[in-house]
């Protein structure tokens, strides 16, 4: 397993229990989505994973050796995980667009030249390569975001964390962003963990998903598993994606012959559909 | 034009220009060493030679629009144009160049006053020249690494070059409490309007706090250890360049020996 999270808790200094007793892990190459509303917890749990928050109970493996919080064993584990933050005005503080992109490589120590290489191939991978010399208030906030991205590609990470990545976004924005996520996995193997309330989005996505719900994962599964209950969705405050929910209405109310297995995206919702029409075709 | 649109403009041409690409030293010498020499010229020619130079250098060479730097130099000529007239009026002493006869007193103009004021005006329209040469061709992030080459002490680089990020961060961040305000009539009434600007005031420096946590936390998540590296990929000056510069700024100072004795009136 590449993460192994064990019995992990987080306290903040005000006494809320951001976390409750997590144990989940990740392999590599997977594609997870951690699903829950605004202050399930998701951030917190993210956080903990390069080791910006400290877990106060519990343990984080990688690679089953334990984390550690040295300057040094954290530099380490920030190069292999990587962190694109939810505004990225928290995260793009330099001048210009190279500049930012720059920053990640040149505290892993890299010599000028590498930098420079690692700084044009991540521009280009997000796209952003004519923005090289701009500064970043110039930008759009999809910009920024496919920038604060390249800030961390070119640290070469083996996981890439993304807390919201479509918060905000336009629709043509979003889905720029989640193929890129997508291309990313599927050509470099990199492993994507991100945490979203965007229920559309996550069965396009994920391989696997994590519900959370005040500080405890309520539920673990692939999106199929998970969004077929309908119940665990609506405890949790969450709903199905909207594909799914037109489908069980038509099926609940309309009494139409739709299969138990609901579709979660417009492709599989198309399939179904063809596949109702054809039936009936030959009932006729 | 706002305030804060006029500085994305700068900014915006200072990225963009046909000078862009010039080394910063080369642009940084010319500027300031004109600039010393305009400021501290006792002739009026010098200054008008200086003012030509930067406002070719900077609508021909590095291509700004004509009304845009117009519209920087207004201002502060606006502004200078008072002060220039208040010293003719009133400063000066030796020989008069007209006596107004009032009923309580006789109010002198003098010569040398005359001459102070315009000299004054043009060594400030000149140093304003050189000043909107360097803003408007050189980019912010030419003139820290500059800086940083030049051994600035690193605290000072790395504060302002943080501070310029955030400066239009929190631009934008004013501009929308002020619209928020502004809806829900906050600045109705010169009573309400200095509350609604104290709130935010206390409001913008509370966000300031959080966003540098922020901003911490994810340098750190990007192996931020305390020192601040950058990219350098700046062009080196060009020693013809640099001689050029020198030779126009002896030139210059050629101008002054010759020319300082000559009056305006």
């Amino acid at each position: 397993m590449l993460f192994r999270l064990e019995n992990l808790s987080h306290r903040y200094s005000d006494g809320t229990l951001a976390l409750d007793d997590v144990s989940l892990s990740f392999a590599k190459g997977e594609r997870i989505a951690m699903l829950g509303t605004n202050g399930s917890g998701k951030t917190t749990l993210l956080n903990h994973l390069n080791g910006i928050l400290k877990p106060t109970a519990g343990t984080i493996y990688y690679e089953d050796k334990p984390l550690e919080y040295n300057a040094k064993a954290l530099l380490g584990l920030r190069k292999r995980v990587g962190f694109v933050f939810q505004d990225p005005n928290d995260q793009l503080f330099a001048p210009t667009v190279k500049q930012d992109v720059a920053f990640g490589p040149l505290n892993l120590g890299y010599p000028q030249d590498k930098v420079k290489e690692l700084v044009d191939e991540a521009l280009k991978i997000v796209g952003m390569s004519e923005f090289t010399e701009k500064p970043p208030h110039f930008l759009s906030l999809g910009q920024k975001k496919r920038v604060a991205l390249a800030g961390v590609l070119a640290m070469q990470p083996e996981v890439i964390i993304m807390d919201e990545p479509t918060a905000n976004l336009d629709p043509r924005a979003t889905s720029e962003i989640l193929h890129l996520l997508l291309r990313l996995n599927k050509d470099s193997g990199i492993t994507l963990i991100l945490a979203t309330h965007d229920v559309d989005m996550v069965p396009l996505f994920a391989n696997r998903l994590y519900i959370l719900n005040r500080g405890k994962i309520a539920s673990e599964g692939t999106p199929k598993e998970i969004f077929s209950n309908a119940e665990l969705i609506r405890n949790v405050n969450l709903r199905s994606p909207r594909i799914t929910h037109l489908f069980e209405v038509l099926k609940k109310e309309n009494n139409l012959p739709i299969d138990e297995q609901l579709p979660l995206t417009i492709s599989e919702a198309r399939k179904e559909i063809l596949r109702l029409l054809e039936d009936k075709k030959q009932e006729n | 034009m706002a305030h804060s649109e006029l500085y994305a403009q700068i900014d915006r041409h200072a990225y963009t220009n046909a000078l862009s690409k010039c080394s910063p030293i080369t642009k940084g010498f010319f500027a300031l060493s004109a600039l010393i020499i305009s400021v501290s010229s006792p002739s009026i020619f010098v200054p008008i030679t200086v003012f030509v130079v930067s406002t070719v250098l900077v609508l021909y060479f590095a291509k700004i629009p004509v009304h845009f730097y117009l519209d920087m130099l207004i201002l502060p000529t606006i502004m200078l144009l008072l002060s220039c007239l208040f010293i003719a009026l009133f400063f000066g002493y030796g020989q008069p160049l007209a006596e107004i006869g009032l009923p309580w007193f006789t109010w002198t103009i003098f010569k040398n006053g005359i001459t102070l004021s315009v000299t004054t005006f043009l060594r400030v329209e000149g140093a304003l020249s050189c000043l909107f040469f360097l803003v408007l061709t050189t980019s912010i992030t030419d003139i820290f690494i500059t800086l940083r080459r030049l051994k600035v002490p690193k605290v000072l680089v790395e504060m302002s070059l943080l501070i310029y990020r955030y400066i239009f961060v929190f631009l934008e961040v004013s501009a929308k409490m002020n619209t928020a305000q502004a809806l829900r009539l906050g600045h109705a009434g010169f009573m309400k309007r200095i509350r609604s600007v104290a709130l935010v005031a206390a409001n913008l420096f509370i966000r300031t706090l959080e966003q540098g946590e922020r901003t911490f936390i994810a340098m750190n998540a990007r192996g931020y250890d305390g020192n601040m590296r950058v990219l350098e990929d700046l062009s080196h000056p060009r020693k013809a360049a640099l001689l050029g510069i020198a030779l126009f700024d002896v030139a210059l100072v050629l101008l002054i020996f010759f020319t300082m004795n000559i009056g305006v009136v």
